[in-house]
């Protein structure tokens, strides 16, 4: 039999195609921090650069303490990773598999936090810090990433959990288990996959975060990596090359741990197939 | 096995935390932007209550109405892009003996995993109508349809949703991806030795298994179009004019750059709205049974 | 797979306490919160109390611009003189982002207003009516602020109802219609005195393959700019007329300038895709020659003498014939309001605070004047210039005596017109948006904010 890409030419050329569309823009990124102003925008957009300015890393790294920054975003980051998921694993499983008169009432009043526009309760929420006594903590950014991620991390998990044949309750209620120890060592298990994908979600979504950590922390020690690209930006100018600079430092983390991650979603992916065939 | 899953003790222990945090970060300030948008009010001061006078004055306001416009136009081109490619992908990368699908795999989700402001950046560059990418494609194809792509009042809303769609691909990717993994391989098998076609398969037997996470998709790709922000708030700023406004720039328009935190509020306030019932649509009219394998 | 639940159920347990930790915060948290001048500026709280004199060491909050040369040199200057004016304060500088007010007026929603900030029009008129600025009056008194000021400057330190919220450095700076003098004579142009001289000037650099105008549109205020100018071809007070609501967009003036602009905008005014180019990106086509004039403040002379010396100049705005011209050659668009160095009312060192205000304001004016080569500055500095000013910075100083001025975008005292003309001009951009359309959006707002 000849091989599969031979037989699907189209299929495959599309395939690799919108990889390809896909993964250019880390290319961009790193070229792109590598430029003069000039290059960025008129001479040269999209290649590689023509001389390699270095010294747009040592700008961003000179400009503001990256260390520190990075530091607070892994705090930030991990804190948030494991608190949003825990309590949304937890509240998902209970609306999508144990019996209550208001679960369906519960899941629509979580999937609200997914629509609320996090600019307008941008003073609601900072006022809400400050009187927690959270103002300028760490506290001040990961309770409401946790918060605000936890909507959508249980909208995932119910779907993962609606999925689930309920014979595996079923068995494990006969052999006597709690239903404490049927979620943990049967439940968790099953879901693995999305908890793994959820973990990069969750983890990109504070990563990146911008508009409520520029307005909730304003302490120099408590800042984290987006914050860093405030110091290129001008009210005219911005040097352009230094901030691709701060923006690639920024990413690198990101790309590796999604690497990381990646192989152990298809990994999950099918083991978790497996159980339910 | 109501009794064994309907222990009360247990489902207060795994509901309250998310519940109680929930309701006290998100929910309650919400609520704030509910009552307020009854004020007139700065965000500063103590405000006066106007009643509905707010929303009077937004049915009326033509600023509004480009904005919900804008936010349908951008949630339909974002819904259809990532669910129909999105499947495409999945059903694609999932199939073994596809030549790369690790590398195909990895690269769709490179653009979610970079920030916002990159991937805007990358695409004002690719738009620009002087040398820009697009309008060089086009030039090599010989197609004279040289666009102003964002900066042009028609189609800079669509320009925007193209950036948004595309970078938020690998969202949906990875979620009907591992959906398709989850769908027990022998119903597959059994489709196709009765002879349907591949394609006949996925859309008899494979796709109605994953309505749940196609529930979700949709849900996710309307409600995060109806609420775009961030692609005009660094690409346009609501521009060229006020012609790539959505509801939460308009909102923030309103509370910070004109002081009128009030009328942001209500603003939000239908923006909520709108979306819930868009989810409430969804959850009735698809997938309402319970999946049985 | 027995690793990975045990590591998930070690995850949930701590998790578990943690929320439980936060909740029970939380509950302290608010029973607790009735005390919101906890919330101040902390630091300054620690350090010292009002009545400290002037050798106890204070350290001072500030919320300042600080990212491009033209905001970190001077404020740099500014802080090294205060160290050695008053060794006893020490700045701790916040770093003010370009996000249209939104942090500064959180921090006021909070109560945790730093003790200094960079107050705009529109910061000063939403703090003064929420209590959150000081009044300045009784320290420009003491410190005998009004004396450095330039007369023609005081716009810039006192607000309409006569009383001074910020310590301005920025003084009446104007937009120019820059051009490229060696463009302009390769293509046989002369200056435009009349509208008819520009429209026919434009169609020739479009001929000729040239960009006539570049312009960063994706900030709206220059398409205001750029409106304005034509404005004040008949109507010297401009786009402030509106702003009072004193005159209409739909009146004559107004309705042609507007129409004035679409019809440069069809005949090839812009370079394509205007209304999303950056500064960057404009002021590249300038300086590289591509494009025959350019939009932008004054600031801009001392980077595109750079780029192009002696072939920088600026150009009266045509007007309807030669007469109109010279009557109105004087009618700048731009100019300043009140602005500067403004002290939360809520400072826990008031004096220092101001004082130290007031100190940077001088400071900032000063390393501007004597080595950025601006002479528009907002106080009378005695130092000698560092860095002579260049020639179009000479030829604009002549001209500051006989000049009048409206204001830019930003000084702008009505916060609702002044974001519907900027939508309405970056609209005019289009050339998709007429007259009309624009005349009757503009009114609505002015009629709305009335």
């Amino acid at each position: 039999m000849r091989p599969l890409w031979y037989r699907q030419p189209f299929k495959h050329g599309f395939l690799w195609l919108y990889a390809l569309l896909s993964i250019y823009p880390l290319f961009w990124m790193i070229s792109y921090s590598l430029k003069s102003n000039d290059e960025i925008f008129v001479t040269n957009p999209f290649g590689l650069p023509l001389h390699f300015r270095v010294e747009n890393y040592k700008t961003a790294w000179e400009s503001f303490n990256v260390p520190v920054y990075f530091l607070n975003s892994v705090i930030v980051t991990c804190a948030t990773v494991v608190g949003s998921l825990s309590l949304a694993v937890l509240f998902s499983y209970a609306i999508a598999r144990m019996r209550f008169r208001f679960s369906g009432a519960a899941r629509i009043y979580m999937i609200v936090g997914m629509f609320v526009p996090v600019q307008v309760i941008m003073i609601p929420l900072a006022i809400l810090m400050r009187d927690f006594h959270l103002a300028n903590t760490y506290g001040s950014l990961i309770v409401p990433y946790i918060s605000f991620n936890l909507s959508f991390a249980t909208m995932v998990f119910y779907g993962f959990f609606r999925g689930i044949p309920i014979e595996l309750e079923e068995s494990s209620c006969i052999d006597g288990a709690s239903i404490y120890r049927t979620f943990f060592s049967i439940m968790l298990p099953i879901i693995r996959p999305a908890l793994a994908t959820m973990i990069i979600f969750v983890f990109l979504a504070a990563w990146n975060e911008f508009p409520m950590a520029l307005v909730l922390i304003s302490k120099e020690t408590l800042k984290t990596l987006p914050l860093g690209l405030l110091f290129f930006q001008g009210q005219f100018t911005t040097d352009w090359g230094a901030m691709g600079a701060a923006m690639t430092i920024a990413s690198i983390p990101t790309v590796i741990l999604y690497m990381i991650f990646s192989d152990q979603v298809e990994r999950a992916l099918t083991v978790g197939s497996a159980v339910k065939g | 096995m109501n009794k064994y899953l309907g222990n009360k003790t247990a489902i207060l222990l795994f509901i309250l935390p998310a519940l109680l945090l929930y309701s006290v970060v998100v929910f309650y300030p919400m609520l704030q932007v509910f009552f307020r948008s009854l004020f007139d009010w700065d965000g500063l001061t103590p405000g006066t209550f106007i009643g509905l006078g707010n929303y009077t004055r937004l049915f009326d306001d033509s600023l509004f109405h480009t904005s919900v416009y804008n936010g349908i136009v951008f949630a339909l081109v974002i819904t259809v892009a990532q669910i129909a490619i999105g499947t495409v992908l999945a059903f694609a990368v999932a199939e073994a003996g596809v030549r790369g699908r690790k590398f195909v795999r990895i690269s769709v989700f490179i653009p979610v995993v970079l920030s916002i402001t990159v991937v805007c950046q990358l695409w004002m560059a690719m738009y620009n109508p002087e040398y820009g990418l697009i309008n060089r494609v086009f030039e090599l194809l010989g197609i004279s349809y040289r666009q102003d792509w964002i900066s042009g009042s028609k189609t800079a809303i669509y320009a925007l949703a193209a950036v948004n769609a595309w970078q938020y691909m690998g969202y949906h990717f990875a979620l009907l991806l591992a959906a398709v993994k989850s769908v027990p391989e022998h119903y597959m098998e059994a489709a196709r030795i009765d002879g349907a076609s591949k394609f006949k398969a996925h859309l008899r037997i494979t796709i109605p298994l994953m309505a749940e996470t196609y529930k979700f998709c949709l849900i996710f790709a309307i409600t995060g179009g109806l609420n775009a922000f961030a692609n005009m708030y660094i690409m346009t700023g609501g521009g060229p004019g006020t012609s790539s406004y959505t509801l939460t720039y308009m909102m923030y328009r309103s509370a910070f750059r004109v002081g009128e935190y009030g009328y942001g509020s209500a603003s939000a306030a239908f923006l909520v709205i709108e979306c819930l019932i868009v989810t409430l649509l969804i959850n009735r009219f698809i997938a309402r049974q319970r999946i049985v394998y | 797979m027995k690793k990975w639940s045990l590591l998930l159920s070690a995850t949930l347990l701590i998790s578990a306490l943690t929320a439980c930790g936060a909740n029970d915060e939380n509950e302290a948290g608010a029973s607790k919160s009735a005390s919101p001048s906890a919330s101040g500026s902390a630091a300054a709280s620690e350090s010292a109390s009002p009545s400290a004199d002037a050798q106890k060491p204070v350290k001072l909050k500030i919320y300042a611009q600080y990212s491009d040369d033209d905001t970190k040199l001077p404020y740099d200057y500014a802080v090294a003189e205060l160290k050695k004016a008053m060794p006893n304060v020490e700045m701790e500088l916040d770093i003010q982002a370009q996000d249209d007010g939104q942090k500064l007026k959180t921090y006021a929603a909070m109560g945790t207003l730093p003790d200094i900030f960079q107050a705009n029009l529109d910061i000063i008129n939403t703090f003064k009516n929420s209590n959150n600025i000081l009044q300045l009056d009784e320290y420009v008194d003491k410190l005998g602020f009004k004396d450095k000021m330039y007369p023609s400057t005081m716009n810039t330190l006192v607000t309409e109802d006569g009383h001074s919220y910020a310590f301005p450095y920025a003084g009446n700076e104007v937009g120019l219609l820059f051009y490229n003098k060696e463009i302009f004579a390769a293509n046989n142009v002369q200056e435009p005195k009349t509208y008819a001289d520009l429209l026919a000037a434009v169609k020739t650099f479009k001929a000729a393959g040239v960009t006539p105008l570049s312009m960063f549109a994706k900030e709206k205020w220059p398409a205001v700019v750029l409106y304005d100018m034509f404005v004040t071809r008949t109507e010297p007070e401009g786009i402030l007329k509106l702003d009072r609501g004193e005159a209409k967009a739909s009146d004559p003036a107004y309705k042609q300038a507007a129409e004035q602009v679409v019809e440069l905008v069809k005949a090839g005014l812009l370079p394509k895709g205007a209304t999303s180019m950056n500064y960057d990106q404009a002021a590249a086509l300038f300086r590289e020659g591509k494009a025959a004039m350019f939009i932008n403040g004054q600031w801009e002379i001392e980077d595109s003498t750079k780029a192009l010396g002696d072939k920088l100049g600026y150009l009266y705005i045509p007007a309807s014939d030669e007469a109109a011209y010279e009557a109105a050659k004087y009618n700048f668009s731009g100019g300043g309001g009140p602005s500067g160095y403004a002290v939360s009312s809520h400072a826990e060192n008031k004096e220092v605070a101001a004082e130290v205000a007031a100190f940077l304001s001088e400071k900032y004016a000063e390393f501007k004047y004597t080595q950025r080569g601006t002479p528009i500055v907002a106080t009378k500095v005695d130092l000698p210039v560092q860095k002579e000013f260049p020639p179009t910075m000479k030829q604009l100083s002549e001209d500051i005596p006989n000049m009048k001025t409206t204001a830019f975008a930003w000084g702008l005292g009505n916060a609702k017109f002044k974001a519907a003309i900027e939508d309405a001009s970056q609209s005019l951009l289009t050339g998709a948006y007429s007259a009309d359309r624009f005349a009757s959006d503009v009114d609505k707002a002015i009629e709305q904010s009335k």
